[in-house]
């Protein structure tokens, strides 16, 4: 008898501690947030679109060796006094593993990932990347439903 | 006398009463979502309207526009019943639900015996929709939902004839009146008898712990699973219309129905309702369900006899 009503008591606590805990819980901020709507910064390591400075450049190819998919590829002319100057740098954001080699690589930091992680088109052709337009990602960052 | 006059009366309030139970139970089901996403941590429907008010309204057109598709092989006849008669007891028990003074359809002097029998009669439903879909999930809720409410039953009415012992009447106006000095929840035996009350009416509602018929996990949704659209609808108000009930049953016998300081009547009502209703609910979203023999023998091992000696209790409490 004595063990019966110990398990009872044992039991309704139980039931009451639950209770307790739903109901502090009920009151705390909710751990999840308005997707679309609200939109949560990335943290500082991750790695999104690649994305470049031109006038860090030094054209030294490097990227584009280390590259797995050979997504990266430039054209660049020579100018008077041993000079180089950029004239394609393409990006194939299709082939691309968002891997970061490039960003590593680079002597000069100026080729990087951005904090793009919208990265879904309705459009073939977007995937293809000229990374000298300053513009280039002004539709990603701010996207719109087609 | 039955004259225009009186139909158009019986008409008014039966579309007051249709007004009423569609706008609460969209409320509750929006309620529910959001009490179960507060305690889950989570922000629940906010898209449509404010804090997604309006997401049950959304909802309840998509059902109504749905496709009514009847499966092969189910009882036809007895299928197509069944919501109906899962959703029209709930109804009628608004008949004799007092919401103020003079705020009643019809102040019964069996009130209370004809909220409990009305009531009853949404198990058939229940049972009807498991037997005639032709599927082992249904028939399985359906068994165990008749089941359940059949054993519920018993401790359930013997708390309420506890309430009846102390006012000597059916009419719930007479309980509400009873309580003007004070609420019989304040008496001991009386707060026994509400515990009982609030238990059994929760697995009279079919609602977790006590889900049983209607366990995902292990019946898909039980005697609904074959049910979409509008007859589903049917299905879903008449539980939600059954949680208010019960819960405005509660605050009519323990808690002083519509009697209140400072507010109006039907303001102090609808706030003791919904209070109950929101304990339900936070029941509901903590604690786990209860398998079928630990229910069967809690209602007739331990509440059954629970309820009986608080009868005999009360009961001598009043030949004292």
């Amino acid at each position: 008898m004595k063990k019966y009503t110990n398990n009872l008591a044992a039991g309704i606590i139980s039931l009451l501690k639950g209770m307790g805990v739903t109901l502090k819980n009920f009151f705390s901020p909710a751990t999840t947030f308005q997707y679309p709507t609200q939109k949560l910064p990335m943290s500082p390591r991750f790695r999104g679109l690649v994305d470049l400075d031109p006038q860090k450049c030094v054209i030294c190819y490097q990227c584009v060796k280390i590259c797995p998919t050979g997504c990266l590829s430039i054209k660049h002319k020579e100018l008077a006094e041993g000079k180089k100057a950029l004239e394609v740098f393409k990006y194939k954001m299709e082939f691309c593993c968002f891997c970061g080699f490039c960003e590593q690589i680079c002597p000069k930091g100026a080729i990087y990932m951005n904090k793009i992680y919208e990265v879904a088109t309705y459009d073939h052709e977007q995937l293809y990347i000229n990374l000298l337009n300053p513009k280039k990602y002004d539709e990603w960052a701010n996207p719109t439903v087609k | 006398m039955f004259t225009l006059l009186n139909l158009i009366t019986m008409l008014v309030v039966g579309a007051m009463i249709l007004g009423f139970i569609a706008g609460s139970s969209m409320f509750l089901i929006w309620g529910e979502r959001k009490v179960s996403a507060r305690i889950q941590s989570r922000l629940g429907p906010m898209r449509v309207g404010w804090q997604g008010l309006l997401q049950s309204v959304a909802d309840a057109i998509k059902l109504l526009l749905k496709e009514d598709i009847m499966p092969t092989g189910v009882d036809k006849w007895v299928w197509q019943l069944a919501p109906f008669f899962a959703a029209v007891p709930s109804v009628m028990a608004f008949v004799v639900i007092p919401f103020g003074k003079n705020l009643i359809v019809k102040d019964l002097n069996v009130g209370i015996l004809y909220i409990t029998s009305i009531t009853s009669i949404c198990v058939l439903g229940i049972f009807m929709a498991g037997w005639s879909s032709n599927n082992k999930y249904s028939l399985l809720g359906g068994i165990r939902s008749a089941a359940q409410i059949i054993s519920y039953e018993v401790p359930l009415i013997l708390s309420i004839i506890t309430v009846v012992m102390f006012t000597g009447s059916l009419s719930m106006q007479k309980i509400v009146e009873e309580q003007s000095k004070y609420w019989f929840i304040l008496r001991p035996n009386l707060a026994v008898a509400f515990l009982i009350y609030m238990i059994s009416a929760l697995a009279e509602v079919n609602r977790t712990p006590f889900d049983i018929p209607e366990a995902e996990s292990e019946l898909v949704a039980g005697y609904h699973t074959e049910y979409s659209g509008i007859r589903f609808a049917m299905f879903f108000v008449a539980e939600y219309t059954n949680l208010f009930i019960i819960s405005a049953v509660a605050a009519t016998l323990f808690l002083g129905g519509w009697q209140g300081p400072v507010l109006p009547p039907v303001l102090w009502f609808l706030l003791k309702t919904y209070g109950i209703v929101f304990i339900l609910m936070w029941v509901r979203w903590s604690f786990p369900r209860v398998r079928v023999d630990q229910l069967m023998s809690f209602t007739w091992k331990v509440l059954t006899p629970i309820a009986f000696l608080n009868l005999i209790i009360s009961g001598w409490i009043l030949v004292r």
